[in-house]
């Protein structure tokens, strides 16, 4: 059934609910919108049985523009698991603060269209589409409260870095394309990997696209932005922001470097070093200073954007696929951990009006002991500990990079790993081993912010946390397999 | 992929290790506000595994050295990784202790927790699965597992019911041991690509084969670093301790006792069961070294002991001592000498546990570790004195008592190697001597120095109890050590003769070494 529809069932789904919630949302009451965030799962969990069902397909569409394989059926679940754990996160925080729109539900799911687009990509063209879509729906997301300064201040700055990077990948496309005179990935391929290519002109390209690339997955030295995005944007979106485009981007980065650079990997892999380890030395360092949580998490996203470039070098290297499964089955973990993370935030902020301070933690598992214990089990598994996703993603991961010949490498990143240990671990001190100030105790009434959905979301990311930790095997296959027969390569 | 081939007609060993982790999860689920039940429930869960521990004990056939009561089932099938478990009898001798204390802090803490207190004992159940899966594991992957799972409750133990400096402690203990570990991960990923047959297949983490596979020297000798420094960390050898005194201060009474009477057990079963069959040629080339840190480690653990005005920090500087005749008993490399290591770590567990114990039991009478500030307390406290007394010359190594069977074999090794550096050694044991005896001088005779003394009790039954089976077995193993020997011997010898054509090469290099610190053969 090899059909050009079945490729893009997901986003037609997605695409439909998202119109069909900004068409209704305006004839709502404050009240009625309570389900909104419902519709939006609603779509996303028969998007999510269509690409199951479809896949054993192996076909590429669209005038050779998407491809579906068992890699883009990796990443549209993924993806698609990421948007609705974002919603569940969404709805009683947004209400609380008097933003409950049909809106934002359709930037998630037009967000998430534009991901599963680049993820599907085989083309330039069709992946810049892709990833304009997520990008502007990311800005609006971020700016999402816009009775607040910071909130609109975090949508201003990452609209600007973020089109100054869509501009430099732009650049390295076209430098790409003028260079091969094709948009399609697997005759640029074919024309690098000929050698009679300008090599000149192919390093800037490289150089360009690893700029725009480390911009977008807030890779050092372009990773100033995420800190203050994270810490404006609504707390629920911040936890989508730092997750969604950082997958759909590494599922870019996979295709373009081992895909179409693939022949060319003794020019990126340098450069790639020198990013990661730049990267891991400032997510880990600048972590340790920071007495927000959010910009905690920030930099400590920049941490993991660090492993997973490692595993970048590995699969340029290694003559198998390794590297690249490694990134899949992180991704994966580092989604569940890091938004459910975000998740205590969200709950924090709803129930305790917290604002996100690390001394607000303190005495936490007096007061939470559920919100606490959620968080002292996602820390764990952020700082690497077993038995959660964390370890066995780190451990999968350093074990490509030791496969691929890199041993010194994965010793930097397990050092660096120890170091990213102690800011996690102090969220677990100021939980379990400080008590509250008088100060804070009085400023925290509990708010009625209980919801049935920001607690599903909680318990899903720990189930997902645990499960991935102990019974890896499922998901391990999966990312191994998408990885093995990726088209184009 | 499963099979399981045990003498006893159920996986025994799953179910002592996951045992402990099921109380506790029951306790936090159903028990919360109902402290009787909980602890109830706490010391049933140990119970149950202590018998368990029993009849795995029972069953055990002590005539061979081949792993016993094996299970195993594919984990991640893809890179290797199984559950693989078995016994041989090290792993046997060490999980004894490990239930046996277990299940003695649970009533030794009964009213010694005020805050928190459901946390507290779950906390003791999941350390006490990570404690035996340890023991157990015989997959590299799920040994680092277990291994590190350790370290989350241990780091709760400290860092929420510890003393006023509990945070730095705890941050301290989890770092220093991560930092260790981390480094074993990359050595364990390193020679488990290394050992595969050919590059498309799955990497090998099963010790059965492992112990097949053949590494050139630089890899042996990286991964030897690598695997022996995280065990180092926690044996602690010199001048890799500095984490112990503070995580021992700081941690609650149940906590010390773990602490010495286990996880730093980790590190001396760690080097017998990874580092010496796996990097036979890099582990002959370290012995001098390692011979020498052991050493010092001896003398300057029990000069530090000597000059410590805490209690509970001199048991912990003499853990650093009697850690020293475990690293020097096992690379003598004879059949003796490792034996006396493990009987040192069995022994150790028994009397440094029962001294931490004490040290917890006279805190809670008199709020005061300061050997200074107390004197004459034999006068109030007869029954405790006379504990203590034994404990003391139990750990000095008094013949007739636990202490003093596992050090002269450890020595004995020793001297069959080098007699220099027996000769100093030993001195580790008058030194032992001369600061556990100056301490009971100070600590029980000399006049009372507070007359409010004489109104506090003395040792309670619950406390008795909790001691008594510690002295009963440090008596035992004193006078019939053969009953522990005989469980051990197999594995010990059969460790020797793994090693022995190793060691013949590179005894030249060894006889000049020696020939040149003025000892020899």
């Amino acid at each position: 059934m090899q059909h050009a529809v079945v490729a893009i069932v997901p986003e037609l789904m997605l695409v439909a609910a998202a119109l069909v919630l900004l068409l209704i949302d305006p004839f709502l009451p404050p009240e009625g919108r309570r389900g909104l965030s419902w519709l939006g799962i609603m779509a996303c969990l028969p998007a999510a049985a269509s690409v199951w069902l479809a896949r054993s397909e192996q076909f590429s569409t669209f005038s050779n523009g998407i491809a579906l394989d068992r890699f883009t059926v990796f990443f549209k679940i993924l993806l698609l698991a990421v948007a609705v754990l974002a919603m569940l996160l969404s709805e009683k925080h947004l209400a609380l603060s008097g933003r409950l729109l049909g809106d934002y539900y359709a930037l998630i799911l037009l967000a998430t269209v534009g991901m599963m687009v680049m993820a599907s990509a085989i083309d330039l063209a069709t992946f810049f589409v892709g990833l304009e879509l997520m990008a502007i729906c990311s800005y609006l997301l971020a700016g999402f409260f816009r009775g607040r300064e910071r909130s609109i201040e975090a949508s201003l700055k990452y609209f600007l870095t973020g089109s100054f990077a869509s501009a430099i990948l732009l650049f390295g496309m076209a430098l790409l394309y003028g260079l091969s005179g094709s948009t399609n990935y697997q005759q640029i391929s074919a024309a690098v990997s000929s050698g009679s290519l300008d090599g000149h002109v192919l390093v800037i390209a490289i150089v360009l696209l690893l700029g725009g690339f480390a911009f977008k997955v807030a890779a050092a030295p372009f990773h100033g932005w995420a800190p203050d995005v994270y810490q404006g944007a609504p707390t629920p979106a911040a936890a989508f922001l730092s997750v969604g485009p950082k997958i759909a981007a590494f599922a870019a980065i996979i295709k373009f470097f081992t895909i179409m650079l693939g022949s060319e990997q003794a020019r990126w892999v340098p450069l790639m070093i020198a990013i990661a380890i730049a990267t891991m030395l400032i997510g880990a360092t600048m972590a340790l200073l920071q007495r927000d949580l959010k910009r905690m998490l920030a930099f400590s996203s920049i941490a993991h954007v660090g492993y997973l470039l490692l595993a970048m070098i590995a699969a340029g290297q290694s003559h198998s696929s390794f590297g690249s499964s490694a990134i899949l089955f992180y991704l994966a973990a580092y989604a569940a951990m890091n938004m459910g993370a975000f998740g205590v935030l969200v709950f924090l902020a709803n129930s305790a009006r917290f604002n996100d301070s690390l001394g607000e933690m303190a005495g936490l598992a007096r007061r939470f002991p559920g919100a606490a214990g959620v968080m002292a089990v996602l820390m764990f598994s952020l700082a690497g500990i077993p038995p959660t996703a964390g370890f066995l993603a780190k451990f999968y991961l350093f074990a490509s990079v030791v496969d691929a010949g890199y041993a010194w490498l994965a010793v930097i990143g397990v050092l660096f790993s120890v170091v990213s240990a102690f800011y996690y671990l102090r969220v677990i001190v100021y939980m379990y081993m400080r008590e509250p100030s008088d100060e804070v105790a009085t400023a925290m009434e509990p708010a009625d912010g209980r919801s049935w959905d920001l607690s599903l979301g909680l318990g899903l990311a720990t189930a997902a946390v645990i499960i991935l930790g102990v019974l890896p095997a499922p998901i391990l296959n999966a990312a191994q397999d998408a990885v093995a027969k990726i088209i184009g390569s | 992929m499963y099979s399981f081939q045990s003498q006893i007609g159920f996986p025994i060993l799953s179910v002592m290790t996951f045992l402990p982790t099921l109380g506790g999860v029951v306790m936090l689920l159903f028990m919360r506000g109902r402290p009787r039940l909980y602890k109830s429930a706490a010391l049933a869960a140990t119970a149950a595994t202590f018998v368990l521990s029993l009849m795995m004990l029972w069953k055990f056939d002590q005539y061979t050295a081949d792993f016993q009561f094996i299970e195993k089932v594919n984990w991640i099938q893809r890179i290797g990784a199984s559950y693989h478990m078995g016994v041989d009898g090290i792993s046997v001798l060490l999980i004894l202790l490990t239930t046996l204390l277990s299940l003695i802090i649970i009533p030794a803490s009964w009213n010694y927790i005020k805050d928190r207190e459901l946390g507290f004992f779950a906390s003791f159940l999941f350390l006490e699965t990570g404690m035996i899966g340890t023991f157990c594991a015989r997959d590299l992957l799920l040994f680092y597992v277990f291994w590190e799972i350790m370290l989350i409750p241990m780091y709760f133990i400290i860092g929420v019911w510890g003393g006023p400096r509990r945070v730095y402690a705890a941050l301290k203990f989890f770092l220093f041991t991560m930092a260790g570990s981390v480094l074993m991960l990359v050595a364990i990923v390193g020679i488990a690509y290394l050992a595969r047959p050919d590059q498309y297949a799955a990497p090998v983490f099963d010790l059965d084969q492992l112990q097949h596979a053949v590494f050139s020297f630089p890899v042996q000798m990286a991964a030897f670093l690598a695997f022996f420094i995280a065990f180092a960390i926690k044996v602690p050898m010199w001048p890799l301790h500095t984490w112990l005194p503070d995580a021992h201060v700081e941690a609650p009474t149940a906590g010390s006792v773990i602490l010495a009477g286990v996880l730093l057990k980790m590190g001396g079963y760690g080097i017998i069961r990874f580092c010496i069959p796996l990097f036979p040629d890099a582990v002959v080339t370290a012995i001098p070294y390692i011979l020498i840190l052991s050493i010092i480690a001896i003398i300057y653990g029990a000069l530090v002991s000597l000059v410590q005005k805490d209690l509970k920090k001199l048991v912990a500087y003499s853990s650093v001592s009697h850690m020293g005749f475990v690293t020097g008993g096992i690379f003598a490399f004879t059949v003796i000498g490792l034996e006396g290591a493990l009987l040192v770590m069995f022994s150790h567990g028994l009397l440094t546990g029962a001294l931490f114990l004490m040290v917890g039991f006279m805190y809670e009478r008199l709020h005061t570790r300061e050997i200074s500030a107390m004197g004459g307390l034999a006068t109030p406290f007869p029954v405790m004195a006379a504990f203590l007394l034994f404990f003391t010359l139990g750990s000095l190594g008094l013949p007739g008592l636990s202490g003093f069977v596992g050090e002269f074999l450890s020595l004995l090794g020793l001297f069959t190697y080098n007699k220099a550096m027996a000769v100093v050694a030993a001195a580790g044991v008058i030194l032992a001597a001369a600061y556990l005896l100056w301490m009971y001088l100070r600590v029980m005779f000399a006049e009372v120095r507070d007359q409010k003394w004489f109104r506090l009790s003395d040792l309670s039954l619950r406390e008795i109890a909790s001691l008594a089976p510690l002295a009963g077995l440090a008596v035992w193993v004193g006078a019939y050590p053969d009953t522990f020997i005989n469980i051990i011997h197999p594995s010990a010898s059969h460790l020797i003769d793994h090693m022995s054509p190793y060691l013949a090469q590179h005894g030249d290099f060894l006889t000049r070494f020696f020939a040149s610190l003025g000892g020899g053969h």
